[in-house]
């Protein structure tokens, strides 16, 4: 199936925008992941803190204890020593501890209790120490035979205990949730990567087909090309003939017309001899006033037959000029055309000088804007064809206005236009498709002609492989408008005389 | 040879009975006596020129001046003048050309086949009546150079 362009826009703009949006989407997953992680690693390290320091603290707290037990056991003071050193870090210690809690408040129980029962433990071993700094150690010892002691130490430991529990839980789970958030960016990279390319392949596979098939259809266009011309020419050939046997045609049917008619003028002239000599014949004898037979005679020999014979005379006079001008357009059909160069501006020139007696006698004025492009053509035609538009523009001028004719030339597409514009009084629109048929006029018939002009420049400007129009309105002017190629290309068939 | 033999005839090659009625009227008014011997196609008419056999030997030495007509039934008038002036016996025949055309180039095919004189038919009658009585005129300087 091809691909209509419509269509393969549509698909590249459609996978194009797919392509954005798995790039979009990877790029917003990873974003979403590396939050994600980032909070998770800051809880990781909060809560690989917390250890520490949950550690830390009890140690402390056995170092005092330590030191409080030597102590009692030995009076030395020197013993006493990690004791002091442990209850100084345990402030600073617990401080770090809070300090963790105000960002991971899931820890604070913990915390809390731990620093509540570090601080009974801490106040239970300064009063013993205090006892027995005052000398009172047996004192100081039964204290911690009560196992009061013992009982807060496990109380610290348990606390302690409770916090490492809950870190280590975090610890693992996170670490848990960090290789799985790594592992999804794998997958979310790779599923990205997978649409990307399969956005770039579909891509390139529609642009492949798009572009065979445009190259198919360009590759038929060419075809048609050929064939058309092929066609065309065929075509032409065609009409060449028709034009030919057309042409033919009037030839033979404007030469067997005139045989008759040479016999009709040629008895017509007869018949006329003859009645001379009636006449003469009855001049010589006079009819009596009463012989009627006599009377009608001479009415029909000196009236009735010479009129007739004037009618067939002024008949066949006519018919033999319009048998003359079929003649004339299909001898002007067999005519070989010579296309040579030939200067526009002189041919206008030529056919003004010709019609300048007229124009001057209407007040009339003829203006060729100059430039006119130059043709290669059939001199004769063209003479022809632009002197018989000027005739028939000077000779229909408007008398109740200064006439005014405009001759212009200039470069189309496809061959030269000319405008030949007057002013004058302009055809009806019901008689513009007339106006070129063999022996039809248009208006009022105050001109003579035989309404030949006009169908003879079709028939030549046809001949050239240029047309002719003409816009018109009455009363107002006419514009005839003849478009030639620039270079006539004579037909190749040999012309029939 | 007598006079009756040696006398010009007029071979008319016409196929509108009209026309050659006109024709032949014309001739007569304008004073020339000679027989004229009618023929309406061009295949009887080349019987008539060159002989059963076509060859002219048979029909050699005869005066004749020939109307012809080119638009015939059966052939062109072409034809026939292309062949009267290519035989040797015929060619020195004078023949004059009668038709309707007026084509230029159709009159000078005719005259470089050998024609001697090309007279159209006009419809303007006068004009015809003259061309041919001016041909009773050629016929008589014909007649003239005959002469022994």
């Amino acid at each position: 199936m091809p691909i209509s362009s419509q269509s393969f826009i549509r698909a590249t703009i459609l996978l194009l925008v797919a392509g954005c949006v798995s790039v979009l989407a990877i790029v917003v997953a990873a974003i979403w992941i590396a939050g994600r992680n980032d909070t998770q690693a800051d809880d990781l390290v909060d809560s690989l803190l917390a250890r520490r320091e949950a550690f830390q603290v009890l140690n402390l707290i056995l170092d005092a204890e330590t030191g409080q037990r030597g102590y009692l056991l030995t009076h030395d003071e020197a013993y006493l020593q990690p004791y002091t050193e442990a209850v100084a870090k345990v402030d600073s210690t617990i401080a770090k501890l809070r300090e963790i809690e105000r960002t991971q408040p899931r820890y604070a129980a913990a915390i809390e209790t731990l620093a509540a029962r570090i601080s009974e433990k801490l106040a239970e071993l300064a009063r013993t120490v205090e006892v027995a700094k005052a000398g009172r150690f047996d004192e100081a010892i039964a204290v911690v035979r009560t196992g009061r002691g013992k009982a807060l130490m496990d109380d610290v430991r348990s606390a302690s205990d409770v916090l490492i529990g809950a870190t280590d839980t975090l610890v693992r789970t996170n670490t848990a949730a960090l290789r799985e958030s790594a592992r999804l960016l794998v997958w979310v990279l790779a599923a990205g990567g997978f649409v990307i390319l399969g956005v770039v392949g579909a891509t390139s596979w529609t642009a492949w087909r798009y572009t065979r098939d445009l190259e198919m259809a360009r590759g038929e266009l060419i075809a048609f090309n050929a064939t058309l011309e092929a066609r065309v020419r065929d075509r032409t050939a065609d009409v060449a003939r028709a034009n030919e046997e057309i042409q033919r045609f009037a030839y033979i049917v404007s030469h067997d017309l005139r045989s008759p008619l040479v016999n009709i003028m040629g008895f017509t002239s007869e018949l006329q001899a003859g009645l001379t000599s009636v006449r003469s014949l009855l001049d010589r004898a006079p009819a009596s006033d009463d012989d009627r037979v006599a009377g009608e005679a001479r009415a029909a020999v000196d009236a009735e037959m010479p009129e007739a014979i004037q009618f067939i005379r002024s008949s066949t006079s006519k018919m033999d000029r319009l048998i003359n001008a079929i003649l004339k357009l299909s001898r002007e059909g067999q005519r070989k055309l010579a296309p040579v160069h030939v200067r526009m501006s002189p041919i206008f020139e030529a056919a003004r000088d010709s019609v300048q007696h007229q124009l001057a006698e209407a007040g009339a004025e003829l203006t060729i804007v100059d430039p006119i492009p130059d043709l290669v053509t059939d001199r004769l035609s063209v003479e022809q064809i632009f002197g018989n538009i000027i005739d028939n523009a000077v000779k229909y001028l408007d008398h109740g206005r200064a006439g005014r004719i405009v001759v212009r030339g200039r470069e189309m597409p496809l061959g030269i236009e000319f405008e030949v514009e007057d002013n004058g009084r302009g055809i009806a629109p019901h008689d513009l498709d007339r106006i070129f048929d063999l022996f039809r006029r248009a208006g009022a018939q105050d001109r003579s002609g035989e309404g030949i002009g006009l169908s003879h420049v079709r028939a030549l400007v046809r001949g050239l492989g240029g047309t002719i129009s003409v816009r018109s309105e009455l009363n107002v002017g006419t514009t005839f408008s003849v478009r030639l190629p620039r270079i006539l290309v004579p037909t190749s068939e040999g012309e029939v005389s | 040879m007598n006079a009756a033999g040696r006398a010009v005839k007029i071979v008319m090659i016409e196929d509108d009975e009209g026309h050659a009625r006109l024709i032949e009227r014309n001739i007569r008014r304008a004073g020339v006596n000679n027989e004229i011997v009618p023929f309406a196609d061009g295949t009887s008419a080349l019987t008539y020129l060159f002989g059963e056999d076509a060859s002219g030997v048979a029909v050699n030495g005869r005066p004749l001046l020939i109307l012809l007509d080119l638009n015939l039934p059966d052939m062109s008038g072409v034809d026939i003048l292309t062949k009267v002036k290519a035989n040797p016996h015929t060619k020195m025949s004078p023949v004059v050309i009668l038709t309707t055309t007026d084509d230029e180039r159709e009159i000078q095919r005719c005259y470089d086949l050998g024609a001697n004189v090309y007279i159209t038919k006009p419809v303007e009658y006068e004009n015809f009546a003259n061309a041919i009585r001016q041909l009773g005129l050629f016929l008589s300087v014909m007649q003239v150079a005959e002469a022994p």
